[in-house]
């Protein structure tokens, strides 16, 4: 990795124009993955991404370029980009860096990277056997193996030079299931920021593959879900993907820095019902979204978004905290050195409540009780949002009946989170790769089981 | 270390280890893009990123890896990774190269002056000024971006093929955001090409008129109605089940068009194209494996013509390529993939389609398609925006409503297409693009 005096000079270069902050990213990171299709292993892909980025700030102005090039001679031209981009003033801030010293609170047992092939080929094709042989109306399994062992570097003139390896494994399967004509799929794929040894009891991958083929199965004989306005129990896990969407853009940074989001000057204010307690975590030991230290080398930390409703805190980076005034809060991330870090969530889950999950299902007269959740997406400006039930079921009487297919569930995030009126009390998390402008990271999202009094469930 | 030092060291390590078939593909992609917030430039980022893919036959496998470390140790540890990795392989997919000394369509791409970083940033200044001066609704949040850039594609491989293509733009975007007092709406537009010739405030109107129409919008009611699907909604929908017409997911067993070739797919009004050459595009004259490419008919009137093939699905269902071979990124395996699809163009506007239609909904925003929609089974339900059809005329915005159907019913049930065909909008060497279409049968979710 590049020494603490190099850095200096790169920095000391970017900043020669007159910034009044500069920051120099570099990494290393081994993605691979193994996809498997019907039994066979089909494809490897097996890339090493590196290179580093440069970002220098003055005002409320940035200017970053990137380089494949890590070599002095490389970074020192990539420096000397930005700083003829910022133009032409002359330097004015002093650079003197120290070493952080990063606790490791997500320790990484048997690293991926170092491990052959064939291990994670028995892994993947124990999953695939086991949705293949759950039923006989599975007529096709795929599946695939990820793990990243991304390394970063981090030196900025606030004094920060810091480093932290981020190791992840996540094993996903699908599962295709056809019963009279009707094709349906299913899917499971659950992964930690750990090694190999998720798999020593905490994540069975024949468990993985039934539950994806479990999933094809049940919607290959439901029906459509009906259209209309009805009340929703969302259960845990990727069930929170709710929040993520209805909520969660629109309190990242990026969007409140620009005035460009439905809750821009709410601070202090009542957004939520008063069951609605959100987090966002990233500290949580080994978890899929968490970190050591941001992609600005903030430490991670927990923050509390809402609290009974109020709005408590934003999830800011450096950069757009400039323009809000407001201190970093350890939230700036980016898929690689190539994009712009902004302000991302990490893990990202509403608190667990106290109403027991058989009275939320028996609060319902009808409507629709929503088993696993797909993605979604959200348009902050609005709040608008989408997300997709990939297992529904319709209730009646308080009871849940038969499954239903194809509904999404539609609405504006400011009127969805007010109408949260029941929380249970087991809160898990289900893994995603959250997609925005600085790219695809690993989030993490959550819940207990939780009623929407009423939303638009789109069906046919 | 440069390409060409690099690709040398990394063919003398696959000698030395005996691989005899084998392929460089070299990407490189170099960037400009700048923002402006308000009255100033807000972010400007600039790059040059590239990496290389080696695959070789080994063990009668084609393994692959990739880097961006250019390097002799990143060359060294290529191959043998390369090689590690068709030994894992397991499915009966043989090897395959494409031979060089093939001939090739040749098409120029449209050459226009790109600006330098200086250009870009003034064109950004100017035209945020023109769009916060545009309309009393447009707000100071609103941004402007612009970029430029060049994407280089080079594949060689140990059968004599040497290839190399570069396609540069340059694109202006118009991102307003509007507010009447009660709500804030946004839009975006983009348009490619020269910048001397972009027509600006035509770009600004057209984004600041989507902003503003779907201000103060209802919800529409429940129920089955006539939808007409704007040329972006259509174009949204086609890229996300467009794999359907791959014969990888079809020999996959994970396209419901799997066997169907030669057989009626869709209404007799349906013709689908794939077009590598089509105006605006990269004009790419081969694919990710070297092999020509050509523009073909996917669905004519109906009738399902052909899957779209690579060496190796071709190979398998004793077929030739139609040269779609293609990666998602230079590190991806080779899979396939459309260059431009669309729906050809009919006769009629898209005011003649919303006549025929008479009373139902104009969609022209479509979001979720990465979660909403299942390319395998077909099966939609997607959070929708656009205006009510009343009386064969747009009447009130709507949004916050869904559209739920099944993309391959669909193709049975386009009552009519306009003739309204633009270019697609993304710049890449794939796009998808589509006239307005009036289609019954869907299911509208709303009040």
């Amino acid at each position: 990795m590049i020494s603490k005096a190099l850095c200096e000079r790169v920095l000391k270069r970017a900043a020669s124009t007159g910034a009044d902050y500069a920051e120099l990213f570099a990494e290393n990171t081994l993605n691979h993955s193994i996809e498997m299709v019907g039994g066979k292993v089909d494809a490897i892909n097996d890339n090493v991404i590196a290179g580093a980025a440069i970002r220098v700030y003055k005002g409320l102005r940035s200017v970053m370029a990137s380089t494949v090039d890590t070599s002095e001679e490389g970074l020192m031209r990539c420096a000397q980009r930005v700083a003829d981009a910022l133009g032409e003033g002359k330097a004015e801030i002093a650079i003197h860096l120290s070493e952080q010293v990063i606790a490791n609170i997500h320790p990484v047992l048997d690293a991926p990277s170092s491990v052959a092939n064939r291990r994670k080929v028995d892994i993947l094709r124990a999953a695939s056997n086991a949705a293949k042989e759950y039923d006989e109306a599975v007529r096709q399994v795929t599946g695939r193996f990820l793990d990243v062992d991304h390394n970063i570097l981090i030196a900025s003139t606030d004094g920060v030079y810091a480093q932290d390896r981020q190791i992840r494994t996540r094993l996903a399967v699908s599962a295709v299931a056809e019963m009279n004509g009707q094709t349906q799929t299913g899917s499971c794929s659950p992964g930690r920021r750990m090694g190999m040894e998720m798999f020593d009891g905490l994540i069975d991958p024949a468990a993985v593959g039934r539950e994806a083929a479990r999933q094809a199965v049940v919607m290959a004989g439901a029906g459509y879900c009906p259209a209309g306005v009805m009340p929703v129990a969302i259960e845990n896990g990727f069930g929170g993907v709710i929040f993520h969407e209805a909520c969660g853009h629109s309190l990242e940074a990026s969007s409140v820095a620009y005035n460009a989001s439905q809750f821009c000057g709410k601070l202090g204010q009542k957004i939520a019902s008063d069951k609605v307690t959100a987090i966002d975590d990233g500290t949580i030991p080994n978890a899929w979204g968490s970190i050591n230290i941001d992609d600005e080398g903030t430490p991670s930390r927990r923050r509390v978004l809402i609290e009974k409703g109020v709005l408590k805190t934003y999830m800011i980076d450096k950069f757009n905290g400039r323009r809000m005034g407001m201190e970093s809060t350890a939230s700036s991330r980016r898929e690689s050195y190539s994009y712009t870090p902004t302000s991302r969530m990490t893990n990202t889950y509403i608190a667990a409540g106290e109403d027991r999950n058989e009275d939320i299902i028996a609060s319902i007269e009808y409507g629709l009780y929503a088993k696993k959740m797909g993605g979604g997406s959200v348009n902050p400006v609005t709040g608008e949002f989408n997300f997709a039930v990939d297992e529904g079921y319709i209730v009646r009487n308080g009871r849940i009946c038969e499954p239903v297919r194809g509904a999404s569930l539609v609405g504006k995030g400011s009127e969805i989170i007010q109408k949260i009126d029941m929380v249970g009390t087991d809160m898990d998390m289900g893994q995603g790769m959250c997609g925005s402008s600085s790219g695809s990271i690993p989030t993490n999202v959550g819940q207990p089981l939780i009623r929407v009094s009423s939303i638009t469930v789109g069906g046919r | 270390m440069t390409f060409e030092e690099f690709k040398n060291a990394v063919i003398a390590e696959a000698r030395q280890r005996g691989i005899e078939d084998y392929e460089l593909y070299y990407a490189q992609y170099d960037a400009i893009s700048v923002e402006a917030f308000r009255h100033e430039i807000s972010e400007f980022s600039t790059g040059i990123e590239g990496g290389v893919c080696f695959r070789c036959a080994v063990g009668g496998h084609m393994g692959y890896a990739s880097t961006e470390e250019l390097s002799p140790d990143g060359a060294a540890a290529l191959v043998r990774r390369a090689a590690e990795n068709a030994v894992t392989l397991e499915s009966d997919e043989t090897p395959l190269l494409v031979a060089g000394g093939q001939t090739y369509e040749a098409h120029k791409p449209e050459e226009y002056p790109l600006p330098d970083a200086a250009g870009l940033v003034r064109t950004v200044l100017e035209m945020q000024d023109m769009m916060l001066g545009s309309d009393p609704a447009v707000l100071d949040n609103s941004q402007s971006g612009a970029y430029v850039s060049a994407n280089t594609v080079a594949i060689c491989n140990s059968r004599g093929l040497d290839l190399k293509h570069t396609s540069r733009s340059a694109a202006l975007m118009a991102m307003p955001i509007v507010g009447d007092g009660q709500e804030m709406s946004n839009a975006y537009e983009m348009k490619r090409g020269d910048f001397a010739k972009i027509d600006r405030a035509e770009v600004i109107a057209k984004a600041v008129k989507k902003a503003k129409d779907s201000l103060g919008g209802g919800v529409p009611a429940t129920g089955a109605m006539p939808v007409v699907f704007s040329p972006e909604a259509m174009s949204s929908l086609l890229g996300t089940f467009s794999q359907a017409f791959s014969s990888e997911m079809a020999q996959k067993g994970l396209s419901a068009l799997r066997g169907k070739e030669g057989q009626t797919v869709a209404g007799a009004n349906v013709t689908l194209v794939d077009d590598p050459f089509f105006e605006g595009s990269a004009m790419m004259p081969f694919d990710d494996e070297g092999s020509p490419t050509h523009k073909k008919n996917v669905i004519e009137n109906g009738r399902l013509v052909t899957l779209l093939y690579n060496l190796q699905t071709a190979a398998k269902a004793g077929k030739a390529t139609t040269g779609n071979g293609a990666k998602a990124g230079y590190a991806s395996k080779v899979g396939v993939r459309p260059f431009v699809m669309y729906l050809a163009p009919g006769e009629k506007t898209e005011e003649e389609l919303l006549k025929e239609a008479g009373n139902g909904v104009y969609i022209n925003m479509l979001g979720g398609l990465h979660a909403g929609a299942n390319p395998i089974s077909g099966d939609f339900s997607l959070q929708s925006g656009g205006f009510l059809i009343e009386d064969g005329k747009k009447a009130a915005p709507v949004k916050s409503f869904t559209v739920a159907g099944n993309f391959f019913t669909m193709l049975n049930a386009i009552r009519d297409i306009a003739s309204n065909l633009e270019p697609p909008r993304g710049g890449g060497s794939t796009g998808f693009t589509s006239p307005s279409v009036l289609v019954d049968g869907l299911t509208v979710a709303g009040k």
